[in-house]
């Protein structure tokens, strides 16, 4: 029923239906932790509206992830920097929600950003340009029998 | 996997609605195994056997059954062929006039893919700010401007939110004969301005509720010759932007008198 959320959620009073939210206008942000968490603690940025029932049940219906506990916190940013016009710049703040998963599950943030090898194919010119920037790596790289010591000295 | 495939899939590529004109489960496969834009993505959508919700009411029938992944919190990043690739193929947004096509349960299904869809990339962006690296997903070029794909999935959502109030707003008027959603009135306020005043909802009736008490919703008297000087300032500003738009023409007039005058 209510998507648009109008910045606030309606008014309960006892006998009303249960508030269910269809379409849910909420998204989250899974974000690696920058201190350590415990093995099944999950950290994500919320927006400020969510509460920890809403994270609960968000992650329950929608991912089917079996939720423990969630514990909430709003972090500050800084209203303190300036632009090049000399005006305060504020950083959005965010809610930050450390869900512990149930169950005994765990959970550990991937390497997303690991390089593949790519080998190009051969003949074409990538390859030809790879063979050539190695040559001349090669060839940068000092005389090994000078035992580390630089081409500045003399001999 | 699924999920996210079906996401790329569904949410953002307009060549794959072929897949929803569909009327058989045999349809369904045959069509899965024709579209050839991303074979990747389809080799690993796995089409269940019908289940026991998605029957026929009507002859033609146009369901959408999307897989239940299983893959929990893997959800929100891409899936694993994808990890360090440096571009990630992706599809058009979703314009209104596609959206209104769809039935009310494939748009809520949608809305959920595109939500997942949007949870993924947010959670990609965010780690390669902190690893300070590039983004995978390339910036698409638009017509006008560069947008990234987060930006064409909130514009999908935005359509389809707008399509829904569309037809809740139809289905509203049909039954009751009322126009807007939110109750609320006219009412003038302190300076005099007439405006759509929305209700709110409380706990307590208005005239037990001190805040909204201080709330004026009437004109004090000695505010009426502040109206009166913002009344001419404004017709002030009109008979100005009429004058210089009769003096243009006169100008233009003279100068190229074959030019036939604007009717305004």
């Amino acid at each position: 029923m209510i998507s648009c959320f109008p910045y606030r959620y309606p008014l309960y009073q006892i006998g009303n239906p249960q508030l269910r939210i269809f379409r849910p206008p909420f998204s989250l942000t899974l974000v690696r932790p920058g201190k350590e968490q415990p093995q099944d603690t999950v950290q994500f940025r919320i927006p400020m509206e969510m509460t920890k029932c809403d994270v609960r049940n968000y992650l329950e219906k929608i991912y089917n992830v079996p939720v423990g506990a969630v514990r909430t916190r709003i972090q500050y940013c800084t209203n303190k920097k300036r632009n090049h016009l000399n005006q305060k710049v504020k950083r959005p703040d965010y809610k930050v929600a450390y869900v512990q998963l149930a169950q005994q599950q765990t959970f550990e943030f991937p390497d997303i950003f690991t390089e593949k090898d790519v080998k190009s194919a051969e003949g074409s010119v990538e390859e030809m340009q790879e063979k050539f920037m190695e040559d001349e790596k090669q060839r940068q790289k000092p005389d090994l029998r000078r035992g580390g010591v630089t081409e500045w000295f003399g001999l | 996997m699924a999920a996210t495939s079906v996401g790329r899939v569904l949410t953002l590529c307009r060549q794959f609605q072929n897949a929803f004109r569909i009327s058989t489960s045999l349809a369904v496969q045959q069509s899965a195994l024709t579209l050839t834009k991303s074979q990747s993505y389809l080799d690993r959508l796995t089409y269940p056997l019908l289940s026991s919700n998605w029957h026929c009411h009507v002859g033609q029938c146009r369901p959408l059954h999307t897989t239940i992944s299983r893959r929990g919190l893997e959800e929100f990043f891409d899936i694993p062929e994808n990890w360090g690739e440096a571009t990630v193929k992706s599809g058009a947004p979703w314009t209104a006039k596609q959206l209104r096509t769809k039935s009310n349960e494939d748009l809520h299904k949608l809305w959920y893919v595109l939500l997942k869809e949007k949870n993924m990339l947010l959670t990609i962006e965010q780690e390669s700010k902190r690893q300070r690296i590039q983004m995978p997903s390339p910036e698409r070029l638009k017509k006008k401007l560069r947008q990234p794909l987060s930006l064409q999935i909130e514009r999908s959502m935005k359509r389809l939110d707008t399509v829904v109030k569309e037809r809740e707003d139809a289905l509203r008027l049909l039954q009751t004969g009322q126009e807007r959603a939110r109750p609320g009135a006219w009412r003038k306020d302190i300076f005099g301005r007439v405006y759509w005043y929305r209700f709110r909802e409380h706990a307590l009736p208005w005239y037990m509720n001190k805040r909204y008490k201080r709330k004026r919703f009437y004109t004090p008297l000695f505010v009426t010759p502040h109206i009166r000087l913002r009344l001419e300032k404004h017709l002030r500003a009109k008979t100005r932007i009429q004058n210089k738009e009769r003096e243009k023409q006169t100008v233009l007039q003279e100068k190229f008198p074959q030019i036939k005058a604007q009717s305004s």
